[in-house]
């Protein structure tokens, strides 16, 4: 009888010693994480300083509406903050940022398809540098960026998304194919047919006139 | 090198009307303080209330006015999970008492088969003749063991099959030791 309560205490102590050190480590654990995600902060509002206005102006060349544009801005860090674990594994942090808030506003622009489009020109008319011209001459540009637009959104998605990214000089050929996730033969050769089509329908609105 | 001819030739081969809209709209500067706001959301979306799991690990943690380095803690959590295990151990064995039944065990008593031979513990055994059995005895004395009737037995003319294999089997001594008394009596 006396062996059997050595050996349990004996074990009771032993076991009492491995789940508290096991808490302990679980609270040295946790302080390392709280280092870890205050690294990680500091990193991802250095992201935000550097790339939050690219990030806005490729979401505002798809929504054109500056408060959504903010918003998949937003949404798009957000995104980051989730999988902020995979940020040290990440090549080129400025294409992986526009990939994401490209995401976000191909499925913004999905769910908000019933957005009227005179929206565009009064939008436009209101974010375009004036460069000295009257508020005339200011409305008949955003009425003609709004026509090239409504051009733009009558092509085929895959031409289309090329054709918005390549108008963004900080994006390469081979850095939209790596957002779109296609080859950049593929870019090539769909922005061309999308420069075909574009002339081809502005040509058609001018002989309608 | 060959980044810079890649982007020539996105942006110069066909450069249109319909891309300096593009262009136009795709250097448009961003609106003032939206670093700002950005910085505000993400915070809003790591703090604490809004339940992400930034703040995981907490829950088995210390409480801040506890959380102390030194070893005696341990120790002193060590003991009191011990005298908590062992406490609790020994209320549940003073509580249960073994049964006094259960320390007998009725085990059948084993009956060895007669004959000398055992059953190995067999649960059911066939059950084996004693000996052949005879209809007929043969008697050392056939005068003193002939059948008390006057009419002599008489051999049916005609017998079956099953009566002549039935005589096969008997001793031929048998047969000798009847009939003789019967042929004497006739005489």
């Amino acid at each position: 009888m006396s062996i059997f309560l050595t050996r349990c205490v004996w074990w009771t102590m032993s076991a009492g010693q491995a789940v508290f050190s096991g808490w302990m480590e679980i609270v040295d654990k946790a302080e390392f994480d709280e280092a870890r995600q205050r690294s990680e902060e500091a990193a991802l509002a250095a992201l935000v300083s550097q790339y939050a206005a690219t990030l806005y102006r490729v979401a505002y060349s798809v929504l054109r509406n500056s408060a959504d544009a903010e918003d998949a801005v937003q949404e798009a860090f957000l995104r980051v903050l989730r999988h902020r674990d995979t940020l040290g594994e990440v090549r080129d942090q400025r294409v992986w940022l526009v990939r994401i808030v490209w995401n976000v506003v191909l499925d913004r622009k999905r769910r908000m398809k019933t957005r009227p489009e005179t929206d565009d020109v009064a939008e436009l008319a209101r974010v375009l540098p004036a460069m000295g011209l009257s508020a005339e001459e200011r409305t008949a540009a955003a009425q003609h960026h709004s026509h090239v637009l409504a051009c733009v959104e009558q092509l085929p998605e895959k031409e289309r998304q090329v054709l918005m990214l390549s108008a963004f000089e900080e994006l390469t050929s081979v850095e939209i194919a790596s957002v779109l996730g296609i080859t950049e033969s593929s870019v090539r050769s769909r922005l061309f047919r999308a420069r075909n089509l574009m002339a081809g329908l502005l040509n058609h609105a001018r002989s309608l006139r | 090198m060959n980044t810079s001819n890649q982007k020539n030739f996105v942006h110069d081969s066909g450069a249109g009307e319909f891309e300096a809209t593009l262009r136009l709209i795709a250097q448009l500067p961003a609106p003032n303080g939206l670093e700002d706001r950005v910085q505000a959301g993400l915070h809003a979306g790591t703090s604490p209330a809004s339940g992400t799991a930034s703040r995981r690990g907490r829950i088995l943690a210390w409480p801040v006015a506890l959380r102390l380095d030194n070893n005696w803690m341990r120790s002193a959590a060590a003991a009191a999970i011990v005298s908590m295990v062992v406490g609790g151990g020994w209320v549940v064995s003073s509580r249960i008492r073994p049964s006094q039944s259960a320390r007998v065990i009725n085990i059948a008593p084993h009956v060895a088969a007669p004959g000398g031979f055992s059953s190995a513990g067999a649960m059911r055994t066939p059950q084996t003749l004693n000996g052949p059995i005879v209809e007929n005895p043969v008697v050392a004395h056939p005068v003193a063991a002939a059948p008390q009737t006057t009419k002599p037995s008489v051999k049916p003319a005609v017998r079956g099959k099953q009566t002549q294999l039935h005589r096969a089997a008997k001793p031929a001594t048998a047969n000798t030791a009847i009939s003789q008394p019967v042929a004497s009596a006739a005489k």
